[in-house]
C-alpha cells in the first residue's frame, strides 16, 4: 500500500514480538496512539518502519495518521539514534554563557551537526532550548547524565568518556 | 429550537445548529475556506468570523460556534473585515498566486475572497513554499505550494472515504498536508479530495489545461456506471465532455462520487468510439451509411416477424428507460418474440424472480435513505463497497458517525471489515443461501419470528434440516456465531440487508434474495423505515430495465438460453444493443462460438466490443452524455439524464435507432425521447402519473405496493474438490460492466484482470504479488498476474471480472464457485 523508497527500510530484518508485547499491553485503552508509539520508541530507541505498518493495522489506524503523529512530535524519530544522545541547551541562560561554543567544539570533537547520528550510532547530537537547569549554565546531558558550568575542555573530558563506554 | 438575530434578521433554527448554518437558513452568507457541510467542524480557517452581541471582545468562528437562544450576531462590520483581510493575506503570503496556470482560478475559494476582499496588497513579505508536485499518478495532481491546510482532503478521505490517504505532517510553518512517508499519493483515487479542495492544491489531471472553468457548459445529469444513480455535472465545451464538476447540492451523496463517477467520463470522447456503422462484408466489418445499415437490419427483422421464435434480443441495463421501453416495444409488441434479456439472463434474477415472489414486486423495498436510518446492516459481501462506491461512503458514514452496528457476511474480507466495530463472518464460498436459511432457523428457534407472517408453517416445514450446528459445516461457521448473528439482527430496532447483485455474482440469483427476504420478513424488518432488503443492481439502468420488463415473460428464452439456441441455430436473428456477452456471460468458449453461429447479429454499441466484432451489422450508440431521458437507479429512483454535447460522428442514440426501426416495421414511431416517457407513464404502473418535467433535480421515488411471503428456498452446500481452489468473482473496485475498460481513469488504476490469492496459498503455491499464473478450471484456463494480501481465506482465489484479455468468464461456468488449479505461469 505505501511506497517508501528501498533504502529507509533496514535491511535487516526487525524483530516485531517487542512491537506486538507492547500494543497487547494498550490494545484497549482510548487514545492508545500515544503510549503504543512511545513504548516503541523506548524499546527500539527509534520507530522503524514495519512497526508502523504492524501499529496501523492491529490498532486500525491509517498509516498516514501514524506518520502525521510522529512528525509532529520532536520527541519521536524515524532513524535509528545513537547509543548516547548528547543534547547542548542553547536557551538564553546558557546562551550568555557561551552555549554556541560549546556546541561548536561538540561539532569538532564528533564530526556530526544539529540533529546528526554518527556512523557507527555511538552518538546523536542536538541543540535543545531549555533544559530546565539555568543555574548550571552552560549545560550538557548524556542520555540521562547531567554536565553543569561547562567548559570547552569538558567536552573533551566527555567524548573521552563516552568514546570508553560499552554500545 | 432556538431563535438568534442574525444581521438585524430573525431565525429559527435546530438545537444542534451553529451561527454559520443559522445564517445560512436565511440567506446571509459567511465566507467559509475550511469548512464543509457534508464534514465534522473544523474551525481552521478563521474566514467565518463573526461578532456576536453577548460575546464581546473578541471574534467568534462561526462554524464551530452553536447557536443559542437570543444571540445576536453580525457577518459584516468594519472589524470583521480586517480580520478577514489579515487572513487572507497571511494565506497569500506563501501561496504561489499562480492563478494564470491554475486549472481552480475561477473556482478557486481563495481567489474569488481575495477578489471580493480587494487584496490587492500585502503587509508581510516571505518565501514561498518550495514544495515538489506530486505528479506521480495520473489522476490527481498534488501542488502543496497552493494549499492553504483547510484539511478538507484529510478530513473527506477519513470521514467520508474512510480510506486515511491523508493527514498533516510535521508542525508549525514547516507543516504541509501529506500522505503516508510523505510518498505519492497510493489510494482509491475517488477524487473526493479533489473535489473539496477550495483552491487548486488538488487537481484533476485529466482535466489539466482542458479548458477554465467558466468557459464550461455545465450540464446536470446521473452517472451511467453503477445502479446507485449518483447525481454528477458534467462539464463540457467544444463537444467534449472534459470534466465532471462538483456541486455539493447534487443528490442525496451531496455531490460525492467514486473514481469511476469521478474519473471515468472519458470513454465518451474515447478516441475508440465507433465513428459510422459497419456492415460485414466479405467477412470483414467495413464502413456503411445508416441507410444501408438500417435497411440490413430492418429487413431481417421483418422478416423475422412470420417466425418471431427465431428472433431473439439482448440489451444493456445501461440504456435509458425511453429505449428499454422501446426495444421491449419493437421486440416483444412488433416483431412478437418474447426471447428478450439482459445481464446474462441471472444478473437481475434476485429481482424479477427473488423479489417478486418475496414482495410481490421486482423491486427492493428498502431505498438509500434507509442505510443511514438502520440501527444494524447486514452486508452480503464485503464487494458492496466494490459493486456500489456511494453506497459505500453511506455505510461508512452510517458506521463512523451514527455507530450503526456493521455485519458483513462474506467470502473475504475487504474495506467494509475494517470499519470501527464491524464484525465480518467469512463464510466458505456459495454458501450464502444456506447461511440465510440457518439464520431464519435459528431466528424461529429462539422464538423472535413474527407470528403471522404469510408461509411461516412452510418455511418451518422447509427448515426442518437448516439448524445452526449443520449449516456450521456448511458454511465454515460455528452455530455459536450463527446464533449470535440472528439474534442481534432480530432484536435489532431497525436492521437492513443489502445485497449487491451483478454479472459477477451468478450466486446472488433468486435463491438468496427469497432467503434474505425470508429473514427481513421473519423479523418484521418490512415496510418500517430503515429496514427491510436493499437489492442493489449492478448497472445504471437494472431497476429500469427490471420494470420494463426486459426479461422473458412467458414462453421466451432466457439470456443463456438464447446463447444456446444460437448455437443449435434455433435462434436465427439476434440484436444486441449494448451487451457484451463475450466477456461478460459464463463461458466466454461457448458463447463466442454460438454467436459466431447465428445467421445474422446486429450490436449497437459504443465500441467495437469482443461481441460486435462478431456482428453482422454494428450501429454506432450514443453514450449518456449524448442524449436525455431517464435512468431508475437502486431504491426505485428514477432520474433526469440530460444530453450535454451533440452525438459524437455518426452515433445515433439508441432511442433514434429503435425509433427508426419500429416504425419501419410499422410499430409506429415517438416524436421524442420525452413521447415515450409520457407512454411510459401511462402504461408502466409504478410510473404512472410521472412526467419527466416533474422529475426536477431530485427524481421521483416509485412506490412500490410490498406483499410479503416467506418462500422456502433450497441453500446446498456446494461440493469441494481436494487440492483446487474455490474461484468467486466480482467487482474490482475501479470498474463497472465492461464499459469502464473504456475509461482512461479507471484504466490507469487498474488496467487488467488480476487473481487474488491470500499469503498462506501464494507460499504454498511459491506465487509472489505480480507473478504471471494460468488458472484453469474445467472450462479453460486463463492467465493473470497474481495479487496476495489478507483479503481472502485461504483457498479461496478472487477475480474481476471486467476485462477482455484473460477475461474470467473464459474458466466460469456460471456456478457461484468454480473450482481451479493455480500455477505459476
Amino acid at each position: 500500500m505505501s511506497s517508501a523508497p528501498a533504502e529507509e527500510i533496514p535491511a535487516e530484518e526487525i524483530d516485531l514480538s517487542e512491537a506486538n508485547h507492547i500494543i497487547d499491553k494498550y490494545l484497549t485503552l482510548p487514545g492508545n496512539l500515544m503510549p503504543v508509539l512511545q513504548g516503541i520508541q523506548d524499546s527500539y530507541g527509534f520507530v522503524p518502519r514495519p512497526t508502523i505498518d504492524l501499529v496501523a493495522e492491529r490498532l486500525n489506524v491509517y498509516p498516514s495518521q501514524i506518520y502525521g503523529v510522529l512528525t509532529f512530535y520532536s520527541q519521536f524519530h524515524m532513524k535509528p539514534r545513537g547509543r548516547y544522545i548528547i543534547r547542548v541547551c542553547v536557551g538564553t541562560a546558557c546562551h550568555v554563557q557561551g552555549a554556541e561554543r560549546i556546541v561548536d567544539t561538540f561539532f569538532g570533537r564528533l564530526g556530526i551537526g544539529h540533529a546528526e547520528t554518527s556512523a557507527d550510532l555511538r552518538y546523536t547530537f542536538e541543540k535543545v532550548a531549555c533544559l530546565g537547569a539555568c543555574g548550571m549554565a552552560p549545560l550538557a546531558m548524556v542520555n540521562d547524565d547531567t554536565f553543569g558550568k561547562m567548559t570547552v575542555q569538558k567536552v573533551d573530558e566527555i567524548v573521552e568518556t563516552y568514546n570508553q563506554r560499552p554500545m | 429550537m432556538v431563535n438568534l438575530t442574525i444581521d438585524d434578521k430573525q431565525v429559527t433554527v435546530p438545537r444542534d445548529a451553529t451561527i454559520y448554518d443559522a445564517a445560512k437558513a436565511c440567506g446571509v452568507k459567511i465566507p467559509i475556506l475550511c469548512h464543509d457541510k457534508k464534514l465534522h467542524p473544523f474551525g481552521g480557517c478563521r474566514m467565518c468570523l463573526v461578532e456576536v452581541e453577548q460575546m464581546k471582545g473578541r471574534l467568534i468562528p462561526s462554524c464551530t460556534t452553536p447557536a443559542t437562544e437570543g444571540m445576536i450576531v453580525k457577518t459584516m462590520t468594519d472589524e470583521i473585515v480586517k480580520a478577514r483581510k489579515l487572513v487572507l493575506e497571511l494565506l497569500l503570503l506563501k501561496h504561489p498566486i499562480d492563478c494564470p496556470v491554475c486549472d481552480a482560478a475561477g473556482d478557486c475559494d481563495l481567489q474569488n475572497l481575495t477578489y471580493e476582499y480587494k487584496v490587492n496588497s500585502n503587509r508581510f513579505t516571505d518565501e514561498k513554499f518550495n514544495h515538489a508536485i506530486d505528479y506521480d499518478n495520473p489522476l490527481i495532481e498534488r501542488d502543496m505550494n497552493r494549499c492553504i491546510h483547510c484539511g478538507k482532503c484529510a478530513r473527506i478521505c477519513d470521514e467520508i472515504v474512510a480510506f486515511g490517504a491523508y493527514t498533516f505532517i510535521n508542525r508549525g510553518i514547516e507543516a504541509k498536508m501529506g500522505t503516508e512517508f510523505d510518498g505519492p499519493l497510493n489510494c482509491e483515487f475517488c477524487g473526493s479530495c479533489v473535489s473539496v479542495c477550495p483552491v487548486g492544491a488538488l487537481n484533476s489531471r485529466p482535466f489539466k489545461f482542458k479548458a477554465r472553468w467558466w468557459a464550461l457548459t455545465k450540464t446536470k445529469s446521473v452517472c451511467s456506471y453503477c445502479g446507485t444513480g449518483c447525481q454528477l455535472t458534467l462539464g463540457s465545451k467544444d463537444g467534449k465532455v472534459l470534466t465532471t464538476i462538483y456541486d455539493e447540492n447534487q443528490g442525496f451523496h451531496n455531490g460525492q462520487l467514486c473514481t469511476r463517477g469521478r474519473f471515468g467520463y472519458q470513454f465518451i470522447n474515447s478516441d475508440k468510439r465507433l465513428t459510422s456503422p459497419l456492415i460485414r462484408k466479405n467477412g470483414k466489418l467495413q464502413p456503411a451509411s445508416w441507410e444501408e445499415a438500417l435497411e440490413m437490419v430492418t429487413s431481417r427483422l421483418r422478416a423475422g416477424k412470420s417466425d418471431p421464435a427465431s428472433v431473439a434480443a439482448l440489451a444493456t441495463a445501461r440504456l435509458t428507460n425511453e429505449e428499454l421501453f422501446l426495444f421491449e416495444k419493437l421486440f416483444r409488441g412488433t416483431v412478437g418474440t418474447d426471447n428478450i434479456d439482459h445481464s446474462a439472463g441471472f444478473a437481475h434474477e434476485a429481482l424479477t424472480v427473488g423479489a417478486k415472489a418475496s414482495f410481490g414486486v421486482a423491486a427492493s423495498p428498502s431505498v438509500i435513505a434507509d442505510v443511514q436510518k438502520a440501527n444494524l446492516l447486514l452486508v452480503v459481501k464485503t464487494d458492496a463497497y466494490e459493486t456500489h462506491p456511494v453506497i459505500g461512503f453511506e455505510i461508512n458514514l452510517g458506521v463512523k458517525r451514527k455507530g450503526i452496528d456493521l455485519r458483513i457476511v462474506s467470502d473475504k474480507k475487504g474495506k467494509l471489515s475494517r470499519l470501527p466495530g464491524a464484525k465480518t463472518l467469512v463464510h466458505t464460498p456459495g454458501a450464502e443461501t444456506a447461511l440465510f436459511n440457518a439464520l431464519c432457523r435459528s431466528v424461529i428457534d429462539q422464538g423472535l419470528a413474527v407470528e403471522d407472517a404469510a408461509g411461516l408453517a412452510e418455511l418451518k416445514k422447509a427448515l426442518t434440516d437448516a439448524t445452526p450446528e449443520k449449516a456450521a459445516a456448511v458454511c465454515g461457521l460455528s452455530a455459536a456465531e450463527i446464533t449470535a448473528l440472528a439474534k442481534d439482527f432480530a432484536s435489532a430496532e431497525k436492521a437492513l440487508i443489502i445485497l449487491p447483485i451483478g454479472l459477477g455474482y451468478p450466486g446472488h440469483g433468486s435463491a438468496l434474495a427469497s432467503a434474505a427476504a425470508n429473514l427481513a420478513i421473519l423479523t418484521g424488518k418490512i415496510g418500517k423505515e430503515g429496514c427491510g432488503l436493499l437489492i442493489m443492481g449492478e448497472k445504471n439502468n437494472s431497476q429500469g430495465a427490471v420494470d420494463l420488463g426486459i426479461y422473458p415473460k412467458s414462453t421466451g428464452l432466457s439470456a443463456q438460453a438464447i446463447i444456446e439456441a444460437c448455437a443449435l441455430g434455433n435462434v436465427k436473428t439476434l440484436f444486441v444493443a449494448g451487451e457484451n456477452p463475450v466477456v461478460s456471460y459464463p463461458n466466454r468458449a461457448k458463447v463466442e462460438k454460438a454467436l459466431d453461429q447465428v445467421e445474422f447479429m446486429v450490436v449497437s454499441d459504443l465500441f467495437l466490443t469482443e461481441t460486435a466484432q462478431l456482428a453482422d451489422v454494428v450501429l454506432p450508440a450514443c453514450s449518456f452524455a449524448e442524449k436525455s431521458g431517464t435512468f431508475t437507479s437502486l431504491g426505485r429512483r428514477v432520474q433526469m439524464v440530460r444530453q450535454a454535447i451533440k452525438p459524437l460522428a455518426l452515433a445515433k442514440s439508441d432511442f433514434e435507432i429503435l425509433n427508426a426501426i419500429n416504425s419501419a416495421l410499422g410499430g409506429g414511431s415517438f416524436a421524442n425521447q420525452g413521447a415515450v416517457f409520457a407512454e411510459i407513464a401511462a402504461s408502466v404502473p409504478a410510473y404512472q402519473g410521472l412526467t419527466q418535467a416533474g422529475l426536477g433535480d431530485e427524481g421521483a421515488v416509485l412506490p412500490v405496493a410490498i406483499a410479503a411471503k416467506l418462500v422456502p428456498v433450497a441453500g446446498e452446500a456446494q461440493p469441494t474438490f481436494a487440492g483446487k481452489l474455490a474461484l468467486v468473482t466480482g467487482s474490482a473496485l475501479y470498474h463497472n460492466g465492461t464499459m469502464s475498460r473504456f475509461g482512461e481513469g479507471p484504466m490507469y488504476v487498474c488496467p487488467d484482470g488480476y487473481a487474488e490469492l491470500c499469503v498462506a496459498d501464494a507460499a504454498l503455491l511459491k506465487i509472489a504479488e505480480g507473478d504471471l499464473v494460468t488458472v484453469t478450471s474445467g472450462a479453460g484456463s486463463v492467465s493473470l498476474a497474481a495479487k496476495v494480501g489478507k483479503r481472502v481465506p485461504q483457498g479461496v482465489v478472487f477475480a474481476p471480472y471486467h476485462f477482455g484479455e484473460g477475461s474470467i468468464n473464459t474458466i466460469t461456468d456460471g456456478s457461484a464457485v468454480t473450482w481451479v488449479t493455480v500455477g505459476k505461469k
